[in-house]
């Protein structure tokens, strides 16, 4: 774990989200730094997601603020990447690898144009930091779970982010996608990007996480991941789910 | 071969086959986008809501207004739609059905007011390719490059919005906005359409292509391509097979349904393919 030597980059000030009139997230409140990885971990319905798209400006922040990059979320938008969970997206599309690490090109090839050889370039140098780059010209269905999700991570990190957000990038994933997924997130933040991560895994926060911000419809703590990862605190954030083992390790039920 | 090209040594005939394969380029293209989107339904529906449009343009300014009256119909619907599509608290198929069957009676009512009702629906719902005339190919040609000219500038970003909806928004792109592109250039295939094939036999050339592309090939050059090809060829022998079927058979049929006919047959021999291809594999 590295010290926090970056710049803020993501500053939540009791920030509590909405979708129209029904609150779903309360009171979050804490920052991010540049090369930081930040775990938000919740039991499922906790308002993870919902966090995820109030940083990229697509939920309301009824009440307090979210700076991004020292800006609004919407404004700041450019330079955040988003990666989706990989079974949102239908496997029979008809495109190829190639061509979906290349649309992290498409905001800033911009309107009316084609992606040009810097941008194919980049693209090319992001599957390569994922360890897929001999698989490019096959068809995105055609991979494993765990692949499919790396090559979204390739077209997150074609975008040249500088705050990169993940919707449960972990889940079902093989041990080999999910070493290389982590490599290649590691390599963002020695870049100086500051990484959001929303998993259930606590082993895996534990591992490659800095800080945790614990939430169930509040924020039940926000800090560095040893002190924040208690029996008590998580306990706290999954109520009942939480069921307690031997010593201080708690394993929770999804 | 001779077989093949004798029924276009008419002016009329070579004037049908233009616009069959003008048509049948653009609405393939464009087909492909329809697969892939899912939107076969929003499209059938776009048929019927021009059809009013169609009308009226008729009522008002004969022959000349429809493509006007439609052009009207196109954009109003395809706004009603892409918006009901996003916030509907009936269901989303629930609500397009009424709009499908509201807008189409609207039609039917007022050309019913016609006195010559059947001629004019018939024309209107299934076309007239073999009484085309320069101006319409001119219109067809006009709106299919406008077709040609949004999918070739916004092609990239439609097909980002289409595999990933959720990534597309989460890069700033405005869904909504998008949808509305892609629903007007499928309306505006529908203007195009209305004096050769008619509101409803449009929908073919606006699904099945794209369909018969899609069971063929992975890539989307691939299925463009093969999309582009079936339309073209069914253009081609629907307007050989109902030539010869009247010239030498006595048998009278109509060359816009005959066209629709050899591209779903087409599609027929595309899904034997593709079923063989996974028999062997």
């Amino acid at each position: 774990m590295s010290e926090p030597t970056g710049p803020v980059l993501l500053r939540f000030d009791h920030a509590s989200l909405a979708y129209g009139r029904a609150r779903v997230v309360e009171d979050v409140h804490g920052s991010v730094h540049g090369g930081e990885a930040v775990a938000l971990i919740g039991p499922n319905g906790a308002g993870k997601s919902t966090l995820l798209r109030a940083v990229l400006g697509l939920v309301d922040v009824v009440s307090g603020r979210i700076e991004v990059l020292g800006s609004t979320p919407a404004r700041a938008r450019r330079e955040v990447a988003y990666v989706p969970q990989v079974d949102t997206l239908d496997a029979q599309f008809p495109v190829s690898v190639g061509q979906v690490v290349l649309m992290g090109r498409y905001r800033d090839v911009g309107w009316l144009r084609r992606p040009g050889v810097r941008d194919r370039a980049l693209a090319d140098d992001a599957l390569e930091a994922v360890g897929l780059a001999e698989r490019k010209d096959d068809r995105f269905g055609t991979l494993s779970g765990g692949q499919r999700q790396r090559v979204l991570l390739a077209r997150a990190i074609a975008q040249q982010p500088r705050l990169l957000l993940l919707d449960e990038p972990f889940n079902g994933v093989d041990a080999v996608s999910q070493q290389a997924l982590l490599a290649a997130l590691r390599r963002l933040q020695d870049d100086g990007a500051a990484v959001v991560v929303s998993t259930h895994d606590l082993a895996l926060a534990h591992l490659a996480c800095d800080e945790v911000c614990l939430l169930n419809k509040h924020q039940v703590a926000f800090g560095p991941t040893e002190a924040t990862l208690t029996p008590e605190l998580l306990r706290a954030a999954y109520g009942g789910q939480a069921l307690e083992l031997a010593g201080d390790s708690v394993i929770v039920a999804r | 071969m001779r077989y093949l090209l004798e029924p276009f040594g008419s002016p009329f005939m070579q004037r049908a086959l233009a616009e069959a394969l003008l048509l049948g380029a653009v609405a393939a293209v464009v087909s492909v986008f329809v697969v892939l989107r899912r939107l076969s339904f929003v499209a059938d529906v776009l048929t019927h809501t021009v059809f009013p449009g169609v009308v009226i343009g008729f009522v008002v300014a004969g022959t000349s207004g429809i493509v006007w009256g439609a052009s009207v119909f196109a954009v109003l619907s395809t706004v009603l739609i892409t918006v009901l599509a996003g916030r509907s608290r009936v269901t989303e198929d629930a609500s397009m059905a009424i709009v499908l069957t509201g807008f189409f009676a609207v039609g039917v009512v007022l050309v019913s007011r016609q006195t010559s009702f059947t001629s004019d629906l018939t024309a209107f719902l299934f076309g007239r390719i073999l009484t085309v005339d320069r101006q319409q190919l001119v219109v067809t040609a006009v709106i299919g490059a406008a077709v040609l000219l949004l999918l070739g500038l916004l092609g990239k970003e439609l097909l980002f919005r289409a595999f990933d909806p959720a990534g597309a928004e989460a890069r700033g792109y405005r869904v909504l906005a998008l949808d509305l592109v892609l629903n007007l250039v499928v309306a505006l295939v529908v203007v195009a359409a209305v004096r050769a094939v008619g509101t409803v036999l449009v929908i073919a050339l606006l699904v099945v292509p794209g369909a018969a592309g899609r069971l063929l090939s992975d890539r989307l050059a691939g299925i463009t391509l093969i999309a582009v090809g079936t339309a073209l060829l069914a253009g081609w022998l629907g307007l050989v097979a109902s030539w010869q079927a009247s010239v030498n058979h006595g048998l009278r049929l109509a060359s816009g349904a005959t066209v629709v006919l050899v591209l779903v047959l087409l599609y027929g021999v595309a899904a034997a393919i593709a079923t063989a291809r996974k028999v062997r594999a």
